[in-house]
Formats: structure tokens, sequence, C-alpha cells
């Protein structure tokens, strides 16, 4: 190589430096939160002149935040089985399919990816209000499921093209009807591939906000729609315990996901 | 054929515009082991999905004891299949493997077991129950896929190149192992594959295929000693095809007159020339001999010669300048002896005419 670490020198500490400008930038903020959430501060004053459990006690009482939280799980959870199940059905089209399009049609599911999402969101409030969708949980579910539709798709697909079809024709020819081949070999074969695409899909829905908050109604809200929410009204360190709370459980996933892959690759 | 067991009648595939099978019939008796020998893309790999069900023929019938198998769908056909690529089902141990033809089909317990052990001990891989697939070798997973596709005793058992990834060495002790199960089982098998060693050491009969149809269909003796086309001729074992100026036929026999006015008697003669528009004289490496004296026979000068062991091959150049080999022990091709002009001769009924 040309250009390899070694010879770059007095360079070197200038990529370090770098590297840890960016760390920070990413790390700062979210461990600023986690602080303040166990300071005494009404005001969050930083350093906080003392920890407390305080705004945590506070959260956990407050009915408005439980709720939001118990309908982030819900509509997460339902966006995680219908998107891993839309995206199974459209990979199995678009990896084993032959029809003319094929190309086009994986385009268009993508196109919730790129497309920006304040319009999609205004876009979809706009048909939700006209067909009575806006403020329910069904909204909420198949607005965030076209959100993570496209990572379900990608993840799915990648599974399935790297599944050799063979696998799939050897269980027929052993007597297994193609729905019971896909269901006992190919299905098990790529559950990675399935367990990433219902990842995503959850913490797509878990920390989205914006399309949420045009879906969302003052009875029905999710845990950033509520932090939103009441960051409009005033200050509180209960909102930088809710954030917390939030960061938590996602980095929970992201570790279990992480050991389930490791276990899986055995 | 009044012991047909698999019959293949005037099986014709064809992809939108690409044919791939022309016209292939075949009738199978019960426990032989037939190998479809041929280049790639010559339709061999189309003939045996279509008896296994996965693409029905566009046109033709295929037959197993007298009863046509196209409406049965290839889950319901009761077929083994052992494939070119690695088919074991990844997430599950070897054991697992065996047993799922027969869980499928609702086997007892007991009997699973029973079975597992002796399809392991079949192939010589007795306890590796419970290891997943990426803890084998190429040669061992083909050989656990060897047992499950024998698991629940189908009647024929088709193999599409189950060994072309593997190195020779472990081909070879595979092809042993191939046609050990076989005695022991007895079950028909259609064995595929390009590479004319194998299909020589395995298969009872071979059928030659070139350009989706069948060229030839017999013994590897028959297809070596008698071929009926020059495609034959050239795939099986070396040859030699010598330009000739002019054909006398008379009957199954005809005479030759090469371009340099050497004449011979009493050739076999075949019609099958295949695309080569003049007929063609061809002779094995090893049936020519040099002539001792002079005089008779065809006049050649040496241009290599090649130490190989117990044989030696020589390369030669005709009147007319074409190149050819013979083939000889390593005492019969004297090194000092090869120099200036010499004669060669065969046996004519060793060689054939392809017009
Ligand atoms: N699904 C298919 N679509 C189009 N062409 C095909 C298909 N399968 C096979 N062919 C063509 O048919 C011919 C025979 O193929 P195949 O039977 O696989 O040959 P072989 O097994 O002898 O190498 C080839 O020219 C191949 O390109
Ligand atoms: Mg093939």
């Amino acid at each position: 190589m040309l250009l390899s670490y070694d010879r770059l020198g007095g360079l070197r500490f200038g990529l370090w430096a770098i590297t840890i400008a960016i760390c920070l930038f990413l790390l700062l903020p979210v461990l600023f939160i986690a602080a303040l959430s166990f300071g005494s501060s009404q005001w969050l004053v930083f350093p906080p002149p003392a920890w407390t459990w305080r705004w945590y006690g506070e959260l956990f009482a407050d009915p408005r935040w439980l709720a939001a939280a118990w309908t982030s799980l819900k509509v997460g959870a339902l966006v995680t089985i219908c998107s891993v199940v839309l995206g199974l059905l459209a990979s199995f089209a678009l990896v084993r399919g032959k029809f003319p399009g094929r190309l086009w049609l994986k385009a268009l599911f993508l196109t919730p990816m790129v497309l920006p999402v304040v319009v999609f969101a205004v876009a979809l409030y706009a048909l939700f209000l006209r067909i009575g969708l806006s403020g329910t949980l069904i909204g909420f579910v198949i607005a965030h499921t076209i959100l993570a539709f496209p990572f379900a798709v990608i993840s799915i697909t990648n599974a399935l093209e790297t599944f050799d079809k063979s696998i799939e024709d050897a269980a027929i020819l052993c007597g297994a009807s193609p729905w019971l081949a896909k269901w006992k070999v190919t299905l098990p074969a790529i559950r990675l591939g399935l367990f990433s695409a219902a990842l995503f899909s959850f913490l797509i829905s878990w920390d989205e906000v914006v399309v949420a908050i045009f879906m969302a109604s003052p009875t029905l809200q999710t845990l950033p729609v509520r932090i939103w929410g009441a960051l409009r009204q005033d200050l509180t360190p209960v909102i930088a315990a809710a954030s917390t709370i939030l960061v938590v459980l996602t980095l929970i996933l992201m570790a279990v996901a992480g050991l389930v892959r490791k276990v899986f690759a055995k | 054929m009044t012991d047909s067991f698999l019959t293949i009648s005037g099986f014709r595939k064809t992809f939108g515009s690409i044919v791939a099978v022309e016209d292939v019939s075949l009738n199978i008796p019960k426990g032989e082991f037939l190998t479809f020998l041929g280049p790639s893309g010559s339709g061999k790999s189309t003939t045996l999905y279509a008896v296994a069900g996965f693409d029905d023929p566009s046109a033709g019938d295929i037959s197993i004891d007298g009863r046509s198998i196209l409406a049965t769908p290839p889950h319901k056909r009761n077929i083994g299949m052992v494939f070119q690529r690695y088919t074991l089902f990844p997430h599950l141990p070897v054991g697992e493997n065996i047993a799922f033809p027969l869980r499928v089909r609702g086997h007892s317990a007991a009997d699973i077991a029973k079975t597992v052990k002796a399809m392991l001990s079949l192939v010589r891989l007795e306890g590796f129950e419970d290891r997943l697939p990426a803890q084998l070798s190429g040669g061992q997973q083909q050989r656990v896929a060897l047992a499950r596709a024998l698991a629940y005793d189908p009647p024929v058992l088709l193999m599409d190149e189950p060994l072309s990834a593997l190195d020779k060495k472990l081909r070879e002790e595979i092809q042993v192992e191939i046609r050990r199960i076989h005695q022991e089982t007895g079950v028909t098998i259609l064995y595929v594959t390009h590479d004319q060693e194998e299909a020589l050491r395995l298969s009872d009969r071979i059928a030659v295929f070139n350009h989706g149809r069948i060229e030839q269909v017999g013994s590897g003796e028959d297809l070596y000693a008698r071929p009926a086309t020059r495609f034959v001729a050239g795939f099986i074992g070396d040859s030699n095809f010598l330009k000739v100026r002019e054909v006398e036929r008379r009957g199954s026999a005809a005479s030759a007159i090469l371009p340099d006015g050497t004449r011979i008697e009493n050739i076999p003669a075949h019609a099958g020339n295949g695309h080569a528009a003049t007929p063609e004289l061809m002779v094995r490496p090893q049936s020519l001999k040099f002539v001792q004296g002079s005089g008779a026979g065809l006049a050649v000068k040496v241009k290599d010669v090649t130490f190989l062991g117990d044989t030696s091959s020589v390369l030669l150049e005709t009147g007319w300048g074409q190149e050819i080999w013979l083939r000889g022990a390593g005492s019969a091709v004297k090194t000092n002896a090869l120099s200036g002009p010499l004669h060669v001769e065969w046996n004519p009924a060793d060689s054939h005419l392809f017009c």
C-alpha cells in the first residue's frame, strides 16, 4: 500500500486527535444527559451539586410517562412483526422471482429510506386524517412499518441471496412439501438475517420521532414524542432520566444482539 | 427393452429460445449404475432435474416401473438426490440431516434412530451424529448427503457431479465407496459427470451427451473399442484423427486412402462424423506400432519423445504434415532407434472411419 499507516510519521498524531474528537462528540452528549439525570439540581446545573435517584422516582410515578413507554413497546413489537413478515415475503419475490421490473420493485421498496422523513410524515398525516387512522395505534404501526420495511428487505434479501437454493431443493426431494421445506430448512438457515431485520425494525420504531409526532394524539404518544412534548413545556431532569432509559434499553438490545450473533456464528 | 425400470422417452427441454435438451431416450433396468457423461452444457443436469421433477419436460415422458411420474410433484416422487454443491441443512447436526426425510414421512423415533445408525455405518461415518455440517470436510459432507438420500430407501438415486468440488485423491476414495454402496443397496443410480475416468470407474453403462443429445450408450469398453460417432471417439480415451483423401464404403467396412496415398483396407466405418465435413480415420495412440524393416505402413518422422514411466509417448509427423501420437511400452520405443524415416502400422479393425 502506498498510503500505509506506519509511514505517515507525525500525521499519525493528527489522525489520532481526529478519532478521539469524533468519539467524544458522539459520546459526550449521551454521558452528559445521563449525568444530569442523576444530578440533584432542578435547573440541570452541571456539574451536579449532588447525586440523586429522585427524577427516576418521579418518572416512574407519572402515568403519562409509563403510558408512553408502554405505547413505544407495543408499537415497536407490532412493527417488528409486520416488517419482518412483509420483508420476508418481499425478499422471496425479489430473490427467487423471475418477473420483469424486479429491480424497479426493489428500488421502490427502498424509497422510504431516502425519502425526506418530514415529507413522508406530512403526506401520511394528510392521508390518515382522511381515512381516520391518525392518532390510532394502527396508524402508528403502519407508519413505522413503512419506515422499517426497507431495512428488513435489505437484511433478508442478503441472507436469502447467500442461501443456496439447492439446499431447499434437497429438502423437497427428501419428501418435504415446498412450504414445509421453507419452514423447516430455509427459515432456520437464514435466521440471522431475520433476526437482524427484527432488531433494525424495532430500533427504527423505538427511537423514531418525526413521523411519530404527526401520528400521535394527546392520549397516544410514544416515548420520544413524550420527551419532545415535555421539553417544550418545561425543562426538568425527568426528561434526562427518560432519555437515559431510552438509551440504556437500546444498548441492552444491541448487546443481546451481539451475543445472539456470536452464538449463531458457532 | 422389457426390463426397463426407469424410462425416459423423447425428453426435450427448452428454456425460451435455448434448447437445453434436444431429444433424449433411455431405458434403464433396475439396479443399474448409468452415468451421463459429456461436456459442460450438454444437457446432463437438465435431464437429471427432469427426473427429479424440478423442471417439467417441454416434450416426452419419464416413467418408473411403467407409470409416468410427470404428474407427481418432486416431494412425492420418493427419489434420492446428491447435488453438486453441498446441500446439508446447515442448522441441523448430521444425525438430524439423515433423519429429516424419515421425520417428514412420520416414521417412529425407534425406526429413525435405527436407520440413522445404519446409514452412518453405510457411509462409514459412525459417531458423527452430533457434528454440524460446517464441522465436516467436503468429502464427509457429500457422504452424509448420500446417507440422507438413501435413508428412505428410494428406488432411484440421482447424483449430479457430487465429487467435482473434491480433490483427485479424495474423489477416487469416495468413488470406491459409491461403487460399494451401489452393490450393497442395489439402488438404481443415475450419475452425472464430465470426467471420463470417473464414468469408466463407476458405471455399468455410460450415456455420452453432446449438444442436448445422447451420442451413444454402452459399457465403458463398448464406447472405447467401438465408438459410434466421432465425438465419442474423441471424448473417451486418447485418439488420433487422420485426414482421409478417399473412401470406398462396402457395407459397415471401408477402405481409406490417406493424403500420401497409403491405402488401408477393412476399417469399421460409421456415419456419425458430427460437424466435420471431411471423413476422418480414428486410431488410438496405443494401437500404433513401428514397423520393423521398411516398406509397409505409414511413413512418419519423429518430432518428440516423452518418457512417462511405464510408457512413452512419441509425437510423429506424417508425410502431409499432420501430427499424431504413438504410445508404447518404454522398451518398445527405444529412443536411439527413432532416427531417420520410419513407418507405423496398426490393425485396421482397431481403427474407425467416420464419414
Ligand atoms: N434455467 C435455465 N435457463 C436457461 N438456460 C438453461 C437453464 N438451465 C440450463 N440451461 C442451458 O441448457 C444447457 C444445458 O445445461 P445443463 O443441463 O446444465 O448442462 P450440463 O449439466 O450438461 O453441464 C446449457 O446451455 C444451459 O445454459
Ligand atoms: Mg451440470
